[in-house]
């Protein structure tokens, strides 16, 4: 908080020392002043609470490194995934944006249109970085030519099962979309109390591998600089069709699964019900600490293809993004040093994420550990991101695609009838 | 009033069996999970697995909730000095004096109350920020006691208008000034309405989550209801540290309950006695 | 005001002008004693609350955006937002519906709760009053957030203590429910959840006014040989009425109002558009679209529809004599 962005009238550092001093003031009165804010010398930094369970060693040590290479304190401070878009908002409403900060991949464009991020892009390319950042991850902050976040760490959804039911029933990890449906079908005969393959309702990452599978998409470019829909065109509409037979047809999931998330999805999981489910590199490492006994009992596949291959699957993650910061240069030193070398390396490993490089994910794939080789596999051969505008972020916020599906799901409507519905409503977005 | 024949204990045991199951159900779930091993994964079991104290010791160190709950009280206990204070003055003047607007005080004082909180958030920070007052549990008080008013000046109003002018007016006959009236009389008389706002300003204070969230930048500055959001992530949710946290939270409010519930009765006693 | 009225009334000659003086000074004291008493709370109310909410106004005029939140400029665009939400028909099916008629049933469930456990805290002896209303007091120090997880938790359709007790008896395929989708289950679900966590407020507040009738006067209307129902009509009604009043102005209020236990219930927050209600309608288009001037838009609106509401019923007390 304590070098701010510099917008709104006052000028920074003037407001800086008013609101130091007016922090001090209060802190004393209330009596717990604590560290008071409002050092100058520092630069400010936002991360995400709760994907790294080392963060608090991590953040000192970043500080300690930070402050060595460039003689300024870091303050870092943590805030919580569920609430941190509101946060962010605000704080840009107030002008009291941290200099850097984590940010979701769907983020950076919106708040990159908002003109709250600075392009990194002149400085990736100064540096040489481009070649090596991970596709998925550079795509989605990078708007026409523009790049509004840099790559920190990435994450990506593959199939889940449980190997030692598998093993028992001699069942095999499906490779096409038929063989999911027979292992499914085939589960739902030999554990009649388990859930073979539950379609949660409330999450798009388990359907998109489905349209961009089919061959679909959700939305396309439409040439004039804008977007539309595609996701009621023929195979798009194929993918939701096959994904939601799974459980409208086949009873592979269970009604209470139409509003699940996909945190109550991985629940059912590790309480034994589900026996696939799609699901990220970083349940893995959460459910192995959990219990190590986990790691005899899993297995990962990366999604298949309908008729063989891979289906792609959305790269998730973090990037790094500048919210403008009074001192670019330090912010870009700041994103440097956690994007590159010993930094970038550890967090990924202790919170069980992929760096956001390219090549240290062939490394990972190459070493073959079969929890996350198939992750690496799949965000390497089948990664793939959403459509990069400010307005998917509309779209996601207002849950289009988990309407879709609920509709669906508990037989509201057809899946004819849902796409429409959400292609029109995605496309007043779009133009709206 | 304790006329207790059978029939009638048997009703009020009746009530009280289902008073206390309908409460306490969720409060068991939430307390039980708390000591829970398997918390996480407790799914529809009824017991939990064991006993462990290890979600409490999670979220005390790794949590630093014990911080927090001190901020919190800081918050809490200033909130209820104030609201208490202000909204007695407030409600004096609408329920024992009359004047131009009087009417217009009390609905305006419930405008403000109106506004769904979460459009008041940027609004407010703005604010906040104008007046200095972000990142500051002074300032997080202040927004908490303008929460709590409406209802406290409300309320007292109702028990001010209640006390019978007679007494007053006796207390003038013997020479009290309009202070001393004040403390003798009327305080003591309004004193349970005191209570019930003052358990208002304090649950206010202490399970708001929005505002402490946004306004309180620096994390060693989070009350106890920000620290519990930092165990739902983005991708699980760590259910054991929750509801060990929402034991925590909830504690203290029986503690401040306990502490102030006695004044209830002494209000009852000093009706009495007159 | 009668009593101001008549201290200017002394005139002629010198005493009696300083003596009008004098007393033009004491009512100009009276006057200002209200005023002076309730300055601290009008003001903390203006500047915390009056003044932002005046900004909601302003911002429900306009196109505010993303954009527009981080340059701090202004896009008026009058009454575009008014227009769009009163001529969407979710409105009118969905949303406004889904508002009342959840807040009618929690105001209701939530006083008629209160009130009969004010009133059976009064009966009861002293050890079983305080374990009972420490009891209560769990229910609302629980945090909102916790106690909907709970709820969500003891109505989850596959796992849940209610589904397995239903299933026990056969009454329904686990399976194959799910309440949550539904409009009337979801909402039956969320009331709940509000009337345990707001009965609390009630039967705490209403039991302190019980505590000031004065005990002379129900022993002499025993002496009277008035019987338990005509007591309690003749002596406890009229002495929690304003009291009872302010609850449920603000019960209605808040109720109006929740957001939280709705947001976070499964499909709450907007995958399933059958059960938005205002609060969480007004987050949605603010905080999930970027859209805040129609955000602003949507809580002017609320708010009115609560000023209404709120005028009528103050308006009732004054009819009834009993002025507010």
């Amino acid at each position: 908080m304590a070098r701010s962005s510099g917008r709104g009238g006052v000028p920074p550092a003037g407001r800086r020392l008013v609101a130091a001093s007016a922090v001090l003031a209060l802190g004393a009165v209330t009596a717990c002043g604590g560290d008071g804010g409002g050092d100058p010398d520092t630069l400010s930094l936002w991360i995400m609470e709760g994907t790294n369970p080392d963060a608090a060693s991590y953040a000192a040590e970043l500080g300690a490194a930070f402050e060595e290479r460039t003689g300024v304190g870091l303050d870092v401070q943590f805030i919580q995934w569920a609430d941190a878009h509101d946060r962010i908002t605000t704080a840009m409403a107030g002008g009291e944006l941290p200099d850097v900060a984590e940010i979701g991949t769907t983020w950076a464009p919106e708040f990159g249109a908002a003109g709250a991020l600075a392009d990194l892009a002149p400085r990736i390319e100064a540096d040489g970085l481009g070649e090596d950042l991970l596709p998925g991850l550079y795509d989605a902050g990078t708007v026409d030519g523009a790049t509004y976040g840099m790559p920190w760490y990435a994450g990506v959804r593959a199939l889940l099962y449980r190997a030692d039911v598998f093993a028992e029933h001699d069942l095999r990890p499906p490779t096409t979309w038929e063989e999911l449906r027979e292992v499914g079908l085939a589960l739902r005969e030999a554990e009649p109390e388990m859930i073979p393959f539950p379609v949660a309702g409330g999450s798009e990452y388990g359907l998109d591998p489905f349209i961009w599978g089919a061959g679909g998409e959700i939305a396309e470019p439409d040439g004039d600089g804008g977007w539309r829909a595609t996701v009621n065109e023929p195979e798009a509409v194929e993918g939701i069709a096959f994904y939601t037979s799974l459980a409208t047809e086949h009873g592979l999931s269970v009604a209470a699964a139409e509003t699940w998330l996909e945190t109550d999805q991985l629940e059912s999981f590790q309480n034994g019900e589900a026996a696939m489910v799609i699901n990220g590199n970083w349940t893995v490492t959460t459910l192995v600490e959990s219990d190590p006994g986990w790691a005899e009992r899993i297995g990962v596949v990366p999604i298949p293809g309908p008729e063989g291959g891979l289906s792609p699957s959305f790269v998730g993650g973090s990037l790094l993004g500048d919210f403008q910061s009074a001192d670019p240069d330090l912010a870009w030193e700041l994103i440097s040093l956690m994007t590159q070398g010993e930094f970038a390396g550890r967090w990924a490993e202790s919170s069980g994420y992929f760096p956001g490089r390219q090549s240290l994910v062939e490394e990972v794939r190459a070493a073959g550990e079969p929890l996350v080789a198939p992750f690496a596999r799949q965000m390497l051969e089948a990664g793939a991101s959403l459509p990069v505008t400010d307005r998917y972020g509309t779209i996601q916020g207002e849950q289009l695609l988990p309407r879709m599906l609920q509709s669906i799901l508990s037989g509201e409507a057809t899946v004819r009838e849902a796409a429409d519905e959400a292609a029109a409503a995605m496309d007043e977005t779009f133009a709206g | 009033m304790n006329r207790t024949g059978p029939w009638r204990r048997l009703g009020l045991g009746t009530a009280v069996a289902a008073l206390l199951a309908f409460t306490l159900f969720p409060v068991y779930w939430m307390v039980s999970s708390a000591f829970d091993p398997g918390a996480d994964h407790r799914g529809a079991a009824v017991l939990p697995e064991g006993v462990t104290l290890d979600h409490f010791r999670h979220v005390l160190d790794e949590g630093d909730f014990g911080r927090y709950l001190v901020n919190s009280a800081l918050v809490g206990l200033g909130t209820v000095l104030l609201a208490g204070l202000l909204a007695l003055f407030a409600a004096v003047a609408v329920a024992r004096f009359r004047f131009r607007m009087r009417t217009k005080v009390l609905v305006m004082v419930l405008i403000v109350q109106m506004v769904p909180l979460e459009a008041l958030v940027i609004p407010l920070f703005l604010q906040m920020r104008d007046l200095r007052m972000l990142n500051s549990l002074l300032g997080l008080t202040v927004v908490y006691l303008a929460f709590s008013l409406p209802f406290a000046i409300w309320t007292l109003r109702g028990f001010v208008a209640a006390v019978p002018r007679e007494l007053e007016e006796a207390a003038y006959l013997d020479g009290c000034g309009w202070w001393r009236m004040f403390r003798s009389v009327l305080l003591p008389l309004v004193a349970p309405g005191l209570v019930a706002t003052s358990v208002f300003a304090f649950i206010v204070a202490w399970n708001e989550f929005v505002f402490a969230f946004v306004f309180l930048q620096d994390d060693g500055k989070y009350t106890a209801a920000v620290g519990l959001h930092r165990f739902f992530g983005q991708y699980s949710t760590d259910w054991g540290a929750v509801m060990a946290g929402s034991t925590l939270i909830t504690l203290p409010v029986l503690l401040f309950f306990v502490a102030v519930q006695r004044r209830l009765s002494a209000g009852l006693a000093a009706g009495a006695l007159r | 005001m009668p009593a101001e009225a008549s201290a200017s009334s002394g005139q002629g000659g010198a005493p009696a002008l300083a003596h009008a003086r004098g007393a033009r000074r004491a009512a100009w004291t009276r006057a200002a004693r209200p005023w002076l008493l309730l300055a601290p709370a009008l003001a903390v109310l203006a500047v915390l609350l009056l003044w932002p909410l005046v900004r909601v106004v302003l911002l429900s005029f306009q196109n505010h955006g993303l954009r527009q939140i981080n340059t701090g400029e202004s896009d008026y665009t009058g009454l575009d937002n008014y227009r769009e939400i009163l001529g969407d028909p979710f409105l009118w099916k969905t949303v406004l519906p889904n508002t009342v008629f959840f807040a009618a049933a929690c105001v209701f469930l939530t006083l008629l709760v209160g009130t009969l456990v004010a009133l059976l805290l009064a009966r009861l002896g002293r050890t079983w009053r305080v374990v009972c209303s420490t009891v209560i007091m769990m229910a609302w120090a629980m945090p909102a957030v916790t106690g909907t997880y709970v709820w969500i938790w003891i109505f989850d359709p596959l796992n849940g203590v209610v589904s397995g007790g239903l299933d026990a008896a056969g009454a329904i395929e686990p399976r194959e429910t799910n309440w949550f989708t539904d409009r009337w289950s979801f909402y039956a679900i969320a009331t709940l959840n509000v009337v345990h966590h707001g009965f609390p407020f009630v039967a705490v507040t209403l039991y302190a006014a019980l505590l000031t009738i004065p005990r002379e006067l129900p022993e002499a209307a025993l002496m009277d040989g008035a019987n338990a129902w005509q007591r309690f009509w003749r002596i406890t009604v009229p002495t929690i009425r304003p009291v009872f009043a302010v609850v449920t102005i603000l019960s209605t209020i808040w109720d109006f109002k929740v957001f939280a236990q709705v947001y976070l219930m499964p499909g709450g927050s907007g995958a399933n558009p059958e059960v938005l209600n205002l609060g969480v309608w007004s987050y949605i288009q603010s905080f999930s679209r970027n859209e805040y001037g129609m955000g602003s838009a949507i809580a002017v609106l609320l708010t009115l529809l609560l000023l209404a509401l709120t005028v009528g019923y103050v308006k009732a007390l004054a009819g009834e004599g009993e002025e507010p």
